[in-house]
């Protein structure tokens, strides 16, 4: 098995789920007009890649190949669904901020890449780890986006206002046009970097 | 190909879906109850926020329900709770308005609605929904010669918002006195 922390870093530098591979696009743009919401994403989707690459390795040497993604989706959809039963009965305030990324997890592609190239060809321990880093990428890539989308867009930082009320708020950026913007110029300057190494 | 390549992955995707269907109809059935018991409890909280004197509310099916008007409900002390869905920037913005048996609105709350971050978004805001409280008759944002000051670069949100406010006040002066 490879190293745990290896897992972990390669799933938010290496392989960065947002930035490197670009791959779950619909919920990043569309969630984060805000740090807050970018982050509650970003944690609901690692909770829910975690369980299902366990459950898709688990289940690996069961599934044969011509059907796996069907039986992928049902167990992913099956495990979300379950989730969002839960929260709604018990967990009522989690729901109400969480409630309205939950539906969206099950159709990030995101989710289904990673059982497809990580969980089904490895063993559940190490499907767990590589579920914690590109989940822990796929939030701080969120997390920054909404941060950046959120101060300059709304002129406050996780709902506090930091900007004086007389500075201009570009208010583009907490449209959807921000949304393509920033994950651009983001993009453009991780890039750079990486090259420059 | 011979039957067992075919019929091999056919019945491990069947079992599959057999087991997660057969899980799901278990948490579905156990968590029902709550689910219920949740939904209601936060339905009971709103109408105490737009209506802190109502006592308990009682729906009232059978009225002839006008407009994006949703529910109506009827409070002890006279007054009604009615649930609205205008159409605002994002899609439908769904408020909840209660009215006093006098014709006075007691309060008012955006309880859903998919505006604009930053923006529209701000209609859940006490400085926007408070002004609403103690009007009465027609209600318009300023800018269409009302007292409602708009939420700034929102007027569409805020348009709605008055326009669900103004059908749950036509129902009630139009039905008001038959429940």
């Amino acid at each position: 098995m490879a190293n745990p922390l290896k897992l972990i870093k390669n799933g938010i530098v290496n392989e960065n789920p947002t930035f490197v591979q670009v791959i779950g696009m619909c919920p990043t743009l569309a969630v984060t007009s805000s740090a807050i919401n970018g982050i509650g994403m970003g944690l609901s989707t690692t909770a829910v890649l975690i369980f299902a690459n366990i459950f898709v390795s688990l289940l690996r040497k069961v599934i044969p190949d011509t059907v796996r993604i069907p039986c992928f989706i049902v167990v992913i959809a099956t495990f979300v669904t379950i989730i969002e039963f839960a929260l709604k009965a018990y967990l009522p305030a989690l729901n109400a901020s969480l409630g309205l990324y939950i539906p969206l997890i099950v159709v990030n592609c995101l989710i289904l890449a990673r059982a497809e190239a990580f969980a089904s060809k490895n063993g559940p321990v190490a499907a767990a780890f590589d579920g914690i880093g590109m989940g822990l990428g796929f939030t701080i890539a969120l997390g920054v986006l909404g941060l950046v989308r959120e101060f300059i867009g709304a002129g406050t930082l996780f709902d506090i206002t930091v900007l004086p009320e007389a500075f201009p708020r570009t208010l583009l950026f907490v449209m959807a046009p921000g949304a393509f913007f920033t994950l651009a110029c983001l993009m453009a300057a991780l890039n750079h970097f990486r090259n420059k190494n | 190909m011979n039957m067992k390549e075919v019929l091999k992955p056919a019945i491990v995707l069947l079992i599959i879906a057999g087991v997660a269907a057969a899980l799901l109809g278990v948490v579905s059935e156990v968590t029902k109850a709550p689910i219920a018991a949740q939904a209601e409890k936060t339905l009971n909280e709103g109408m105490m926020a737009v209506m802190p004197d109502g006592g308990s509310f009682t729906e009232i099916t059978d009225a002839e329900k006008t407009g994006t008007i949703q529910n109506i409900y009827k409070a002890e002390n006279g007054g009604f709770v009615i649930t609205t869905a205008p159409g605002g920037f994002g899609g439908a913005v769904n408020t909840m308005v209660g009215i006093g048996a006098d014709g006075v609105i007691t309060g008012l709350r955006v309880t859903s609605h998919s505006e604009t971050p930053g923006l529209g978004a701000k209609s859940t805001d006490p400085s926007f929904y408070e002004q609403f409280a103690g009007k009465s008759g027609t209600l318009a944002v300023t800018k269409d010669g009302g007292e409602i000051v708009p939420i700034t670069s929102s007027t569409i949100t805020s348009r709605a918002v008055c326009s669900g406010a103004q059908e749950a006040l036509d129902w009630v002066a139009a039905n008001g006195g038959a429940y």
